[in-house]
């Protein structure tokens, strides 16, 4: 490995482990799915062309539309309640004269360190009605109803909370990550301009987090809009009562696995890719605008 | 060629950099966490390459259960001592299951010689043309052996897909009533009575009030939700109905299931409400029997082993009875779940493989240890005599639970199956849940006043369903031709 | 740091740590309750764990039946054949694709973010729009590639996808914009030390932050993952814990003393890790200096 200064390579070299696993690991499966979403395979190699078929039908299709929906919603409630959470607890961990913070933030980041399959198993326990931790505690302070239906009725509001107890720690740490790279300098000159914490706030703090919260936003859209390990064992392998809990990631794997339709399959996930790329390219936008050099 | 790439840079990064970091003070701990886990990547690979075994070989087997692999082990290793080629068991999860299969199919990947499959699973590789499904077709051996008249006929049926069989049965897993013995006989009441639902729900009914003639609102009589998709469908079955019909194809709109719907959501929602939910495989369910909040539940007979392992305390306090019937004279029993053992399409010994899995599922040992440590009866008739099966069991109130069980074996329904099968299943819970929605939206909801609704709601299920058959054109080919059918 | 020039500052000063107090601690309480309940779970009987939501109560010190509790879980546990075995497999995998991934995702942020060349803009937007490719849609095809390639049932076919996550690149493409000044670059070019040195000499030591998080995600979500191991790996043996645990999970019922032993078992590895390197996240994560 010989780098001559300004070689033409480098960026190629830096590179090509990146394309090289890309193109065998993403692009050729993606191409394969590509040609499937056209046809329509059922279970041992039998496949025959559809063309636009699958897309038509997925239009017509309500039950698309609800785990659309669903998705939709989770995704809605995931950012609005739990990004918000994720930056007010970095924000009082950020606070200078706050003691035990490595204890704080040891404890409310360790959720991470559960693997979904556990999170849903214990989830699992503490929902049920009349006998879960959450309904008798609940019942208990506020006379909360001990039959209410966590994971018959209000499926998406569970899997709301779920997330929001396994990763309000992990975004915590991407934003303190970006509170502490606020130069001390100039959290130093904020003071002397005798600027006020509202101000310190709009001209220190927000600049700082701004790329890691867009960032973190993206990463939360995309998780959510791909949720499917959590409910799909929480539900025990179901979409819950009456599809109340279908996710798009969720209706890919059950026609693809269990209805062995592929092609259809391949098109959920376009659609899917389409509502994310569409995201994305908000997000993009702003966040070329975001970074000025 | 391209790993190395990553070596390289490693080695370049990690070696090359951790000299020149000791005169950096402020950033070295950092580098000390990107050196740790460099450090574990490193010793527990070399850890690993030293304890690298040879590939094994013989055939190997898929189970998902771990009681089932506990079992056969003995038998597997007697057949392992004498016989060829050697049998590897392997434990999977189920979404491993489907998605190796299904991939197994999809792209030629190897799958294992002998898969024991649930039904569920099962249905997945009926998708295509009969003559590629996935698994041996056994019709024609197992007509030959005789094993069609020895086996339990109903037993055959989620295996079958247009007329061919593909796989050995495992179980009849016939259903009977579990009910809190402790309580009902402390009132005096004798369930030996109790031949239909209606006469089950009049002679308990007294059991749901108190001393002064107050409604207790902490005891149901039965353990049935509308989310309970499995029971729905085993309260169809016992009816005659169902999801699924012979030939494959989705049933929901059948007259007989809306009947049923109706009442069963009615016990649960109705101005008489009768039914709770106490979750099946859950802790909080087993609590909720424990408490006596339901007092009688759905017990097939692979529950027995559930019950005995996970609520020790709930023995002795229980007892079985066959279930009430929908109307006199009618069918007492049901079926629920079911496995079979199947062999790849492509396994390059077929006849060991078929010879391993008789020797597996037809010995009387195992019929018997199946009975003793799993609670199964086995599908093969001729076994159903042995004495085992007529021992008391203490959990049971004494009660001789194997006789019983294979007493109602022949009465079991057929279970049909087909690719169709889980999507049916999901519709009938969305139609039971909407019903039970109409059901609290419209009081008082009667079974008379919710059947039209359950008929009007599972035709719509139906429809939507036959969307998807009428897609695979690959099925539809082989099924004999149904207006609903044809594009 | 702050200083209140006058009383009011100081007191709203006060105020505002006392709020951060209370959110702080309500978080740590909330978020501890699961690990309580679940450390509780693992170590009761099955019969206890329908009847008491935390420990047995009894008659023992603080009212708990102290012995009631039992070790049976984790003995049966390490009964189970290989978990040592398991354990091993699960390190070997997450640590090779941990490293291996957070440097592959490390070079091309950087190569996207401060390199010129041509094509640069083609490679940013086939990154930015890899990261919207669900996952699952790439189950199927990707066995079948595996398939092809003759990968299935080896560490090769577990690790290799793994390692190239467009997310990564995009997320080391922000860091290397927002935390590392271009002078410095220059400077390190001028240096006569080419751009892969420069990398590795001035890059990747300020995108630290993002190297430390990154990697014990990565090796998160390896050490957790248990599906692709599933339909990835054949053979017993080289399955990791997590495959090993959730197998626990049986189709038809569940010893749930086990299951919360096992959580438990997994959690404690991975927790470890993070505590030993916690300081020193930290420290790479408030080292970044950034010129504003």
């Amino acid at each position: 490995m010989t780098d001559a200064p300004r070689s033409r390579f480098a960026p190629w070299l830096m590179l090509a482990p990146f394309l090289a696993v890309f193109a065998v690991f993403v692009a050729w499966p993606l191409a394969t799915s590509v040609v499937l979403s056209t046809r329509q395979t059922f279970g041992p190699g039998t496949s025959r062309g559809v063309g636009w078929g699958n897309f038509e039908q997925l239009f017509a299709d309500p039950l698309f539309w609800r785990a659309l929906r669903n998705t939709g919603l989770y995704t809605v409630g995931t950012v609005l309640v739990q990004l918000p959470l994720s930056m007010l607890l970095a924000l009082a961990l950020n606070h200078p004269r706050l003691r035990g913070r490595a204890f704080f933030r040891m404890i409310i980041f360790s959720p991470v360190l559960v693997g979904v399959v556990f999170v849903a198993m214990i989830f699992t326990v503490l929902f049920d009605k009349r006998t879960g931790l959450i309904n008798q505690v609940l019942h208990a302070a506020i006379g909360w109803d001990l039959d209410f239906p966590w994971l018959d009725t209000y499926v998406i509001p569970s899997l709301i909370v779920a997330t929001l107890w396994q990763y309000v720690g992990y975004n915590m740490v991407y934003f303190l990550a970006a509170l502490q790279n606020v130069s001390p300098e100039m959290r130093e000159a904020a003071l002397l301009d005798g600027a006020g914490p509202w101000s310190r706030f709009r001209h220190v703090v927000i600049p700082a987090i701004r790329p890691v919260a867009t960032f973190v936003v993206l990463l939360a859209i995309l998780g959510s809009f791909q949720l499917f390990e959590l409910p799909f064992i929480l539900l025990n392998g179901t979409s819950g009562p009456d599809n109340r809990g279908l996710t798009l990631v969720m209706y890919l794997y059950q026609t693809g696995f269990q209805t062995g339709d592929l092609g259809y399959a391949s098109a959920i996930g376009w659609a899917l890719a389409l509502v994310l790329g569409v995201f994305a390219v908000v997000q993009y936008s702003l966040d070329r605008r975001g970074v000025r050099r | 060629m391209r790993p190395t790439a990553g070596g390289d840079a490693m080695r370049d990064g990690g070696g090359g950099r951790a000299g020149r970091l000791g005169s950096d003070g402020r950033r070295r701990p950092a580098w000390l966490g990107f050196a740790a886990i460099c450090a574990i990547a490193v010793v527990s690979s070399v850890m690993m390459l030293a304890r690298r075994e040879a590939p094994p070989a013989g055939a190997s087997m898929w189970l998902f259960a771990r009681l089932h692999r506990d079992i056969y082990v003995p038998a597997v290793e007697d057949w392992n001592r004498t016989r060829e080629p050697t049998v590897r068991m392997s434990l999977l999860g189920v979404q491993a299951m489907e998605q190796r299969t299904l991939s197994s199919f999809l792209s030629g990947t190897r799958s294992a010689e002998l898969m024991e499959v649930e039904r569920r699973i099962a249905a997945r590789a009926f998708a295509g043309p009969v003559e590629s499904v996935g698994f041996l077709d056994l019709t024609d051996r197992l007509r030959e052996e005789g094993l069609l008249e020895a086996i339990n006929a109903s037993s055959f049926t989620p295996w079958t897909s247009r007329g061919r069989i593909f796989g050995l049965p495992h179980d009849v897993h016939p259903v009977m009533l579990g009910y809190r013995a402790d309580i009902v006989e402390a009132a005096g009441i004798d369930v030996s009575t109790i031949e239909t639902w209606d006469d089950f729900v009049r002679t308990l009914r007294p059991l749901m009030y108190d001393a002064g003639g107050a409604k207790r609102t902490d005891r149901y009589l039965l353990n049935l939700w509308e989310t309970h998709q499995d029971v729905l469908e085993m309260l169809l079955l016992q009816a005659g109905g169902g999801i699924i019909d012979e030939r494959g194809l989705p049933m929901l709109d059948a007259p007989v299931n809306a009947r049923v719907l109706a009442r069963a959501v009615s016990w649960g929602h109705g101005p008489d409400r009768i039914a709770a939910d106490a979750p099946y495989f859950s802790a909080a369910g087993n609590r909720l029997l424990l408490d006596g909040y339901v007092l009688a539940s759905f017990v097939p007979d692979w529950m027995c082993n559930i019950w005995r392992k996970e609520i020790p305390e709930l023995g002795g306090k229980v007892k079985l009875m066959p279930l009430p019937a929908w109307e006199k004279g009618g069918r007492r029993t049901s079926a629920w779940g079911g496995t079979m053992l199947g062999i790849s399409r492509d396994a390059p010994n077929p006849e060991e493989c078929w010879a391993f899995a008789k020797h597996l599922y037809l010995s009387p040992e195992l019929s018997r240890r199946l009975y003793t440590e799993g609670d199964i009866i086995t599908p093969v008739k001729a076994f159903w005599s042995d004495p085992v099966f007529d021992e008391p069991d203490a959990y049971f109130g004494g009660q001789a639970r194997g006789r019983a069980y294979i007493n109602l074996a022949p009465q079991t329904p057929p279970r049909y199956n087909s690719p169709f099968s889980a999507l049916a299943l999901d519709r009938l819970r969305s139609a039971a849940t909407q019903l039970a929605a109409y059901a609290d939206a419209h009081p008082p909801a009667t079974p008379e006043s919710l059947e039209p609704e359950a008929a009007r709601l599972l035709k719509a299920m139906q429809a939507d369903i036959m969307r998807h058959v009428r897609r695979n054109r690959f099925f539809a080919e082989d099924a004999p031709p149904d207006d609903g059918v044809q594009p | 740091m702050t200083r209140g020039s006058d009383g009011m500052d100081a007191r709203a000063g006060r105020v505002g740590l006392l709020a951060c107090y209370i959110l702080v601690i309500v978080a740590t309480v909330i978020i501890a309750v699961p690990f309580v309940w679940l450390v509780c779970a693992s170590f009761k009987s099955n019969a206890d764990f329908l009847l008491y939501p935390f420990l047995p109560r009894g008659e023992g010190v603080l009212g708990v039946a102290w012995d009631r509790l039992t070790l049976d879980h984790f003995r049966s546990l390490f009964r189970e054949a290989g978990v040592g075995r398991a354990l091993l497999n699960s390190l070997v995998l997450s640590s090779v694709t941990a490293v291996l991934a957070t440097l592959v995702c490390a070079m091309g942020g950087y190569a996207l973010a401060s390199l010129e060349f041509a094509g640069r803009r083609l490679v940013s937007n086939v990154v930015m729009a890899a990261v919207v490719i669900p996952s699952p849609l790439l189950i199927a095809p990707g066995f079948q590639v595996l398939y092809r390639l003759g990968l299935l049932d080896s560490y090769a076919g577990l690790i290799l996808p793994a390692i190239a996550p467009a997310f990564g690149v995009y997320l080391f493409r922000q860091a290397t914009l927002s935390s590392v000044p271009r002078e410095l670059l220059e400077a390190a070019r001028m240096d006569a030390c080419g751009e892969v040195r420069a990398f590795f000499r001035v890059v990747f030591p300020l995108v630290q932050p993002m190297v430390a998080a990154f990697l014990l995600m990565t090796f998160l979500a390896t050490w957790n993952n248990f599906l692709s191991p599933q339909v990835v790996l054949q053979t017993p043996e080289k399955m990791p814990l997590a495959v090993m645990i959730a197998q626990l999970k049986n189709v038809y019922y569940q010893d749930y003393g086990l299951l919360m032993a096992g959580t438990l078992a997994s959690i404690l590895p991975v927790g470890a890790l993070f505590l030993l390197l916690q300081k020193d996240f930290v420290t790479g994560l408030t080292s970044g200096a950034v010129k504003g």
